[in-house]
């Protein structure tokens, strides 16, 4: 299947890329960037710091305080009013909680003030929320009542999931997208820029010769990238991945070679060294939005959903996040299988078909 | 082109020379398979180039005006994968050996002085031991030693039995080097012979006795004396 030929071509394309130290540093670099992002955020999101003025001495106002320092979401500093109320101006704080002197008065419905930055409004319905539950279940004690009905959250995959674990796969996918195209498409432009493509094909070599060995001398270059990301991940971030290290590796391979194909197409596409940056941001940031990268293509609007599922970076997205999350066979993803396929022999096509080497683009 | 029609034979240093825009570089490139030829027939060694691209390009070697390779690879590392384009595993020190660069065989393209570029580029269109040779333009911008040193080269490949093709705004080259010559402006040939009948046909002072002016004499008188970009 692969000639002499194009091995050959593909080992000195990967000498070409051996050869280029700093390629190679910001290659190996940027995995451990990536990783050291998330081992520093814990991929979760940091405790909101909630500041919290306690005028009562009563009992209650104590249990409540207590309830609230106990809550998972918060960092609770407690402290007086001026002083958080000028942390909070500061950014110190995020939101500060102000329990009155009257809390315990029964005769009417206690107040408790909230103060918000108004910058800090994307938090504030998570605040009040979590502020409520623990009013009502410290209402329930007073009251001596138990509670009529409890909401038990269970994940019907029945997997231990935290927010990383779902979006790991998507990054994974959406970089492997990003590699590929500046592997190929941004190659190919200047390459053909410099007349290297031209002088090459004055020789009986074919469009497709040079385009699988580019992407066999990439596909090793990405793989090692991948390993590296994948193996800190692992190692650092405690990822769990359900499903084979084949069936990762096997989706890789096939994800590797639909964005290459789909760069020599936009670098076919571009004229010009300077028109290839907007092409590509064009291909691959609307694919970011709308591929599930960060939240599930359920959430978009539904008019969308169809034309977002059908994106070759959602196909691999779904297709790694099947296997990594719910531990399928890289096999047994029907519609991911088929959508694999399609984008395969569109991608090779388009980049073999369109393949333009003769104009040397300025 | 405009229904340009020329012969050249085997064995022959061919000259197509001709102002900027004329049409050397488009001819050259029909020839070689890399322009759509839209009317007409160009045939090398008996094989038809529109058709029969593929088995063209394995008999002709070629030198384009940009000479331009894959960076970070060694001269003969080039050789060896010009090489194999042809599935051919040429020696790359012999090639090299040729053209005077044996001591550069470690040496990277972006290493080379302009000569040496324009030799190296001929080494890699050697590697197929092509039957035809096309130059385009290959003493532009080279100093007097090395466009000698070239054309020595390019009379050493003929006398070994290449058929050589070159486009040339050196009109002294083209004197020396070629058997035979095309003149082209705005896409025809408006003269074609030997530089020796040329010069004795155009050249503007009449000659009673011994041969007056040069090939460049011939150029101007019959392409005109303004400017061309």
């Amino acid at each position: 299947m692969i000639t002499p030929l194009q091995f050959h071509l593909a080992t000195v394309f990967l000498k070409i890329f051996l050869r280029d130290r700093q390629s190679i540093v910001f290659t190996l670099l940027f995995p451990l960037i990536f990783t050291g992002v998330f081992l520093f955020s814990d991929g979760e999101p940091d405790p909101i710091k909630l500041g919290l003025v306690n005028q009562s001495q009563s009992t209650l106002a104590a249990n409540f305080s207590d309830l609230v320092a106990q809550e998972p979401l918060f960092n609770v500093t407690e402290g007086g009013l001026v002083e958080l109320k000028q942390e909070l101006i500061n950014g110190d704080q995020t939101a500060l909680i102000v329990i009155p002197t009257n809390f315990e008065d029964a005769k009417e419905p206690s107040k408790i003030t909230l103060l918000l930055d108004a910058a800090q409004v994307r938090q504030a319905d998570a605040i009040a929320k979590t502020l409520n539950n623990s009013l009502i279940s410290i209402e329930r004690d007073i009251r001596e009542i138990e509670p009529m009905f409890s909401l038990e959250v269970e994940d019907i995959q029945a997997r231990p999931q935290r927010y990383i674990d779902f979006l790991l796969p998507g990054i994974l996918a959406y970089m492997l997208m990003n590699l590929c195209i500046a592997g190929s498409g941004f190659n190919v432009v200047e390459y053909r820029r410099r007349g290297i493509l031209k002088r090459l094909f004055v020789t009986p070599i074919q469009a497709k010769d040079f385009i699988v060995a580019i992407i066999l001398s990439r596909m090793v270059i990405i793989l090692t990238q991948i390993s590296v990301i994948l193996g800190l991940a692992l190692m650092l971030l405690n990822i769990k991945i359900a499903g084979s290290l084949l069936s990762l590796y096997g989706m890789v391979i096939l994800g590797t070679f639909i964005f290459l194909c789909i760069g020599f197409f936009l670098g076919s596409l571009a004229k010009t060294q300077e028109a290839i940056r907007p092409i590509v941001a064009l291909t691959t940031f609307p694919q970011l939005i709308l591929s599930g990268v960060f939240f599930p293509i359920t959430s978009l609007h539904e008019l969308l959903q169809p034309i977002a599922q059908a994106l070759p970076l959602s196909v691999v997205v779904s297709g790694l996040r099947g296997i990594s999350n719910d531990g399928a066979s890289l096999l047994a993803l029907n519609s991911t299988a088929l959508g694999l396929v399609v984008w395969m022999a569109i991608s090779f096509f388009v980049a073999v078909k369109y393949f333009v080497w003769k104009e040397v683009a300025n | 082109m405009d229904g340009i029609s020329f012969s050249i034979k085997t064995g022959e240093i061919y000259g197509l020379l001709g102002p900027n825009g004329a049409g050397k570089t488009s001819t050259l490139e029909m020839l070689e398979g890399l322009n759509d030829i839209d009317g007409g027939i160009a045939s090398i060694d008996g094989l038809d180039v529109s058709t029969r691209t593929h088995e063209v390009k394995k008999i002709i070697g070629v030198q384009l005006q940009a000479n331009e390779y894959f960076d970070r690879m060694s001269l003969s590392e080039l050789l060896v994968l010009f090489g194999k384009l042809y599935a051919q595993s040429p020696n790359p020190i012999e090639l090299l050996k040729r053209v005077n660069l044996e001591d550069k065989a470690s040496a990277k393209p972006a290493e080379l002085s302009g000569g040496q570029k324009q030799r190296f580029s001929i080494a890699c269109a050697l590697v197929n031991d092509p039957k035809v040779l096309f130059l385009d333009e290959p003493t532009t911008g080279l100093d007097p030693q090395a466009k000698r040193n070239l054309w020595q080269l390019v009379r050493d490949l003929n006398d070994s039995g290449m058929t050589i093709v070159l486009t040339t705004h050196n009109m002294e080259e083209a004197e020396y080097l070629c058997d035979r010559i095309a003149i082209m402006d705005q896409g025809k040939i408006i003269a074609e012979d030997t530089p020796q009948n040329l010069i004795l046909e155009h050249a503007s002072e009449p000659p009673k006795a011994k041969l007056h002016g040069n090939i460049e004499d011939v150029f101007l008188a019959l392409t005109g004396h303004e400017l061309r970009d």
